[in-house]
């Protein structure tokens, strides 16, 4: 209020004027200046605690967000880990070598029990004689040259513990046709 | 507004209620119309007309006659100068406030979008394709590409004299790589050695690359010892103060430069089971051999993406964005048994490499449905181990590969003759041991005195010479009787697509009966002159075996779309190509084929079933040269006979050791139609074989 000063002097006849013009803006604005800086500081007191603590917030957010996608991955991959092993060992190449391992061989000609307990065909114990014998070679290449395929299912990209340094490269080339593949291992 | 009293002299106010304390220094009294005036305040309709002129002796609009009145008329200029100043300024800006908020917005918007959003494609899942049972064939699965930063790996940055070969060294094991790649790999790029990348391996198991984390995290611990905090700190310096250029081994930490990507990868947990059906995907996974590339855009699905503000790198977590979820592949299921498969696949191995042969397949076909329930081929692939197949192992042969059937065709010429009631299944043929038809002298297989066989016995022993002979009685002349066979030939599907749209189908050869040359025209009966594939051969047989109806061979049970519903794919196009009554006669006569003593195909006999089927032993055309060379040996047949529920065919090419049909591909039936019949749990035939006669006395 820099008027105060020429307003005094300006309204010089009228004293009535003077104790208010001069006191009243002055204490006013004495008084007003205190609250409205308490005022500001709190704004930007509280403001700045605003913004750290949204900041705060939102990397907790992010480090939570990041664990559990962490977490999701790895459950992920084990269950693709697990289910492939499944699917591996439960296919018919694989059941098969478990059933060989375990002494069994295909069953022959078959024979048949009638409801009335007559017997179709001879029955007799399974010999493992083929119409079609044996060759020794694999239907597919199988991937490099692991001896013991039954411990590890032969997907080398799935395995839980790799094979040792088993040259993948060097596994048996398409067999040519009549000779027997030099991977056939067993 | 306090107002000071009425009567005594007030100094002139202005509108806002203050003294105009500029007035008071004698200036004359501007025009009532200043530009800032509003109306002035009106107290209470009080004259006052001596307040006006007041004390001041100067009269209010006269023109200024000092040098101060001057200036403050080029002030008012100056403001009104000023004034259109700011006016043209912020004319300026508002035009340019319309341009950019309406005119431009929208290219604004967008360009600013692509700076502020970034967008994210978020993959679909490949769907998988499994067997009828749902034995998985082809799933796909997270990997990880390991990847290398071969700056990392130079002596100066990793101070070691050999980083390649010592991280090589320890990747190779779980990589299953040759050191020697590795590190080759790990060097700078001769070619660009500011590279920062070099791609050690693709697709990766998780496993594979959490060994590899875990190995680079304990020899990044393993070296934060206080020894080798101290050699760090002495690199780089003069020898003289005790500096060292390299770290001591125990300190490297050579797997520094090692990372990883997320991709996926495409399993095949099954390995070989059904790869020349399902067939493969190429380096970005898209479908490029069998099933995988033909039902491709089922199976690829649809990519989604997300778009999001990001500052500096990170979210911004208010700023929205959108998101459109990516849509899933279809789950293909196949028609295809996999015991079945597996059987077919063994068989049909065991058996070319003991005929010491190219190639050979098996095909096992539902008589009623006509679904595929097997499809082997030899030599097969493993899908997961591409790299070391050949090319050419890479197809299925079994619809791709054009042959002449040979004497299997001969059931088509027998249907015909059966069905246009030209002979019955005992009607007598003389067969002499050598035809002259046209310009060539034809033979049947073995050299014979002239032979007395019924319409049966010439199928049984396959007799080319009975068959042209039949053959001739389907119509007036040759011409007549060409086209008639043609017909039976065309509704059995030869020369036709089969209709499964397997990638690199062939539909054979088949000239229309016009054009069929000479010697074609009598060749053709028995099967020679005319070429087909695998499954078109297979399913002349599934026609006869049900009762003359022809369904179109169908691979694909049906799709499980993203919504997780399966529906199944449309049954088999059914159409009549023969009467029932001559189907059941024909599947007489290819019983005797298999139980007569002097039929060719006793190999293919299975105790307790019935089983009808055809023989086949062709002049091979060989694909390179076009010339006959070497040959093809077939066997087709169904059973039971009484109630047929499985067709099985074998194809061998160029076999060496032995070329008859019965003695290769009988055994190979015997050993796929048993599994195949024990796996459906067909209950066994009802009554005997009824023994045709194949024989008459002259």
């Amino acid at each position: 209020m820099p008027v105060a000063g020429e307003r005094t002097r300006g309204s010089l006849p009228g004293q009535g004027g003077r104790a208010r013009i001069t006191v009243r803006p002055g204490a006013r604005s004495m008084r007003g200046r205190t609250p409205f800086a308490v005022l500001v500081v709190a704004l930007l007191s509280g403001g700045l605690v605003g913004l750290l603590m949204l900041n705060t917030a939102l990397n907790e957010g992010s480090f939570t967000l990041a664990r559990l996608k962490k977490q999701t991955t790895e459950a992920t991959d084990q269950q693709q880990t697990l289910q492939q092993q499944i699917y591996q060992q439960s296919a018919p190449d694989a059941l098969e070598r478990k059933a060989r391992e375990l002494g069994m061989v295909p069953g022959g000609d078959p024979a048949f029990l009638a409801p009335d307990g007559k017997v179709d065909g001879k029955a007799k114990a399974a010999e493992d004689s083929p119409p079609v014998p044996r060759s020794g070679n694999e239907p597919w290449q199988r991937p490099g040259a692991s001896p013991a395929p039954g411990a590890t299912p032969a997907d080398p990209g799935v395995e839980l513990a790799p094979a040792p340094p088993a040259v993948a490269s060097g596994s048996p080339f398409g067999s040519p046709s009549g000779s027997p593949s030099p991977g056939a291992a067993r | 507004m306090t107002r000071p009293p009425a009567d005594a002299p007030r100094p002139r106010r202005s509108p806002s209620g203050r003294p105009d304390a500029r007035r008071r220094v004698g200036e004359p009294r501007r025009s009532a119309d200043g530009p800032p005036r509003p109306a002035r305040p009106r107290p209470s309709g009080r004259p006052r007309p001596d307040a006006r002129p007041g004390r001041r002796p100067a009269p209010a609009r006269r023109p200024a006659s000092g040098p101060k009145t001057i200036r403050l008329a080029d002030s008012r200029r100056r403001l009104r100068l000023v004034t259109v100043c700011l006016l043209l300024v912020f004319a300026i800006f508002a035009g340019r406030l319309v341009q950019l908020q309406l005119l431009d917005s929208d290219a604004l918007a967008a360009a600013a979008g692509a700076n502020k959003y970034v967008r994210v494609t978020l993959p679909a899942e490949r769907g998988s394709i499994t067997a009828a049972d749902g034995t998985v064939l082809a799933a796909s699965v997270d990997a990880y590409d390991i990847t290398a930063d071969p700056t990392m790996f130079t002596p100066e940055a990793s101070h070691l004299p050999d980083a390649p070969e010592q991280a090589a060294a320890l990747l190779a094991p779980i990589l299953n790589q040759p050191k020697e790649k590795l590190a080759a790999a790990l060097h700078l790029n001769p070619k660009n050695p500011k590279s920062q990348y070099a791609l050690l391996t693709a697709r990766q198991s998780p496993a594979a690359k959490n060994q590899i984390s875990d190995l680079k995290a304990t020899l990044l611990k393993q070296s934060d010892t206080a020894t080798c905090r101290g050699q760090r700190l002495l690199l780089g310096k003069p020898a003289d103060k005790g500096g060292r250029q390299f770290l001591d081994p125990s300190c490297a930490t050579p797997l520094a430069g090692v990372f990883w990507d997320q991709s996926t990868r495409r399993s095949y947990p099954a390995e070989g089971l059904a790869a020349n059906l399902v067939g493969f995907v190429n380096a970005d996974g898209v479908g490029t051999g069998g099933l995988e590339l033909q039902y491709q855009q089922q199976l690829s699905g649809q990519e989604g993406h997300s778009t999001y503000a990001s500052a500096g790198g990170r979210r911004v977590p208010t700023a929205g964005g959108s998101r459109q979820d990516p849509v899933p592949g279809s789950d293909l299921r196949l028609t295809v048994n996999p015991d079945i498969q597996w059987a077919a696949q063994r068989a049909i191995t065991d058996q070319v490499a003991n005929a010491g042969a190219e190639k050979g397949y098996v095909i096992v076909q539902d008589v009623r449905t006509g679904q595929v329930l097997a499809m082997a081929t030899s030599p097969g692939f493993n899908p997961n181990d591409l790299s070391s197949a050949r090319a050419d192992q890479l197809g299925n042969a079994a619809v791709q590969d054009a042959y002449e059937p040979g004497s299997t065709a001969k059931l088509m010429t027998m249907a015909a003759v059966l069905d246009t009631g030209a002979a019955s299944a005992d009607t007598h043929v003389t067969v002499p041991n050598t035809l002259q038809r046209a310009d060539r002298v034809f033979h049947d297989d073995v050299d014979h005195e002239t032979w007395y066989l019924t319409l049966t016995g010439v199928l049984a022993k396959s007799s080319n010479i009975g068959t042209i002979e039949a053959a001739e009685h389907l119509g007036p002349n040759q011409p007549a009787a060409n086209k008639v066979l043609a017909g039976y030939l065309d509704r059995f599907g030869i020369g036709k697509p089969t209709g499964l749209g397997f990638p690199g189908e062939t539909r054979g050869i088949l000239a229309k009966p016009e054009d069929w040359s000479g010697s074609q025209q009598y060749t053709i009966p028995f099967g020679q002159g005319l070429s087909v594939n695998a499954l078109q051969a297979t399913s002349v047989f599934s026609t006869i075996a049900n009762g003359g109806v022809r369904v179109a061979p169908s691979l694909l049970a049906g799709t499980t779309g993203p919504d997780g519903r399966f529906s199944p794919a449309p049954a088999g196009a059914q159409t009549r190509v023969v009467t029932q009554q001559t189907a059941r006669t024909l599947t007489e006569m290819l019983e005797s084929v298999v139980t007569d003593e002097q039929g060719t195909g006793n190999k293919a006999q299975i105790p307790g079933y019935r089983v009808a089927g055809k023989t086949g032993t062709a002049n091979r055309v060989d694909p390179k040269t076009g010339k006959y060379s070497g040959y093809t040996a077939s066997f087709i047949g169904f059973a039971p006979a009484d109630q047929p529920r499985v067709t099985v065919s074998c194809v061998i090419q160029d076999p060496v050791n032995g070329h008859f049909g019965g003695q290769l591909c009988g055994p190979v039936f015997k050993q796929v139609m048993e599994f195949a019949l024990k796996t459906l749990q067909v209950p066994p035939s009802g009554s005997e074989a009824p023994n045709l006669p194949v024989e008459w006395k002259p």
